[in-house]
């Protein structure tokens, strides 16, 4: 295994409040809490204690490390950014460690295991952290989509430019319009059509709640 | 039926399955991936995979069901408990 650089905090002396801490104001950032069932959730932080004591990194407790360190990146707590829309269609980190922010009980959720068929909200991000005038960039899965600021509300279409793969989600806004950042191709991002014939982008149905974006995706991850 | 349940020492629905079991007097065989080391660790790794699709745990074999996750519904059904 190759060797990363160690967080200091995560010294000798770590502590669960610690990583309370350090973990819930980034998960907040990306739609999730902290479960409210507070014994369990002090449960599995001991266990990433015990790991990270072992490992120098606090891998997830309930999957298993290949050895290889890009694989093994995914699955450093917390993952939520990895698996959106798998967490999303269980309404919990695999663990259970996090759940969406919206719920009220995550007690009920601890055995859930079925992921549903079909569409899923997926959260991505707090309204708050995206300005009206600007997109970006979300993997959700295995698909990249671009989500953006217009000056009616959030819209997520698709993430590559059908003219050469320019990433729109680093593209410019105008009104309600993207320009791509590679060739200046212009998209209405509410519909994905743009002037360019064959050329529309697919979108997705984008809500939002309390203060979170949620994009309708299917959800397609595997574990 | 024979049981058997992979798991990690570490994760929690895996102490929550194996609780389950044993209080409903179910006889498993366990196997702590986490805890082989070398070739054994890479084959059980492989192992889950193959029958789970994944690397999760825990992963529970009811004869020919697999079950990912602590779902204990499932359990309970496959079992007649
Ligand atoms: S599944 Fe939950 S506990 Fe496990 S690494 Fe991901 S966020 Fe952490
Ligand atoms: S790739 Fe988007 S305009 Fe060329």
């Amino acid at each position: 295994m190759t060797e990363r650089p160690q967080r200091q905090m995560f010294e000798p002396g770590t502590t669960i409040d610690d990583l309370k801490e350090y973990m819930a104001p980034f998960v907040a950032r990306l739609g999730y809490k902290f479960n409210t069932e507070t014994e369990f959730v002090d449960e599995v932080l001991e266990s990433e204690l015990e790991i990270l004591a072992d490992t120098g990194d606090i891998y997830c407790p309930c999957r298993v490390r290949s050895g290889d360190p890009k694989e093994d990146a995914k699955i450093v707590c917390p993952c939520i950014p990895f698996f959106r829309d798998e967490f999303a269609g269980l309404r919990k980190c695999w663990c259970g460690l996090f759940i969406l922010a919206g719920v009220e009980d995550g007690g009920e959720l601890l055995g859930v295991m079925d992921e549903p068929d079909g569409d899923v909200d997926v959260p991505v991000f707090l309204a708050s952290d995206v300005p009206e005038g600007q997109i970006r960039h979300v993997k959700v899965g295995k698909t990249s989509i671009a989500v953006a600021h217009a000056p009616d509300g959030f819209y997520a279409l698709s993430n590559v430019c059908r003219h050469a793969f320019g990433p729109l989600g680093e593209g410019f806004m105008d009104g309600c319009h993207v320009m791509c950042p590679w060739h200046g191709w212009r998209y209405d991002v509410r519909d994905g059509t743009t002037d360019h014939p064959n050329a529309d982008v697919r979108t997705y149905p984008t809500t939002e709640r309390d203060g979170v974006v949620f994009v309708k995706m299917r959800i397609s991850a595997k574990r | 039926m024979r049981v058997k349940l992979y798991g990690l020492s570490t994760c929690p629905y895996c102490r929550m399955t194996k609780k389950y079991l044993a209080s409903n007097d179910v006889e498993f065989d366990l196997l702590e991936v986490d805890l082989l080391e070398g070739q054994e660790r890479e084959d059980a790794i492989a192992t889950v995979k193959e029958i789970s699709g994944g690397k999760s745990f825990p992963v529970v074999v009811i004869g020919d069901e697999v079950i990912v996750g602590f779902n204990k519904v499932r359990i309970k059904e496959l079992l007649s408990l």
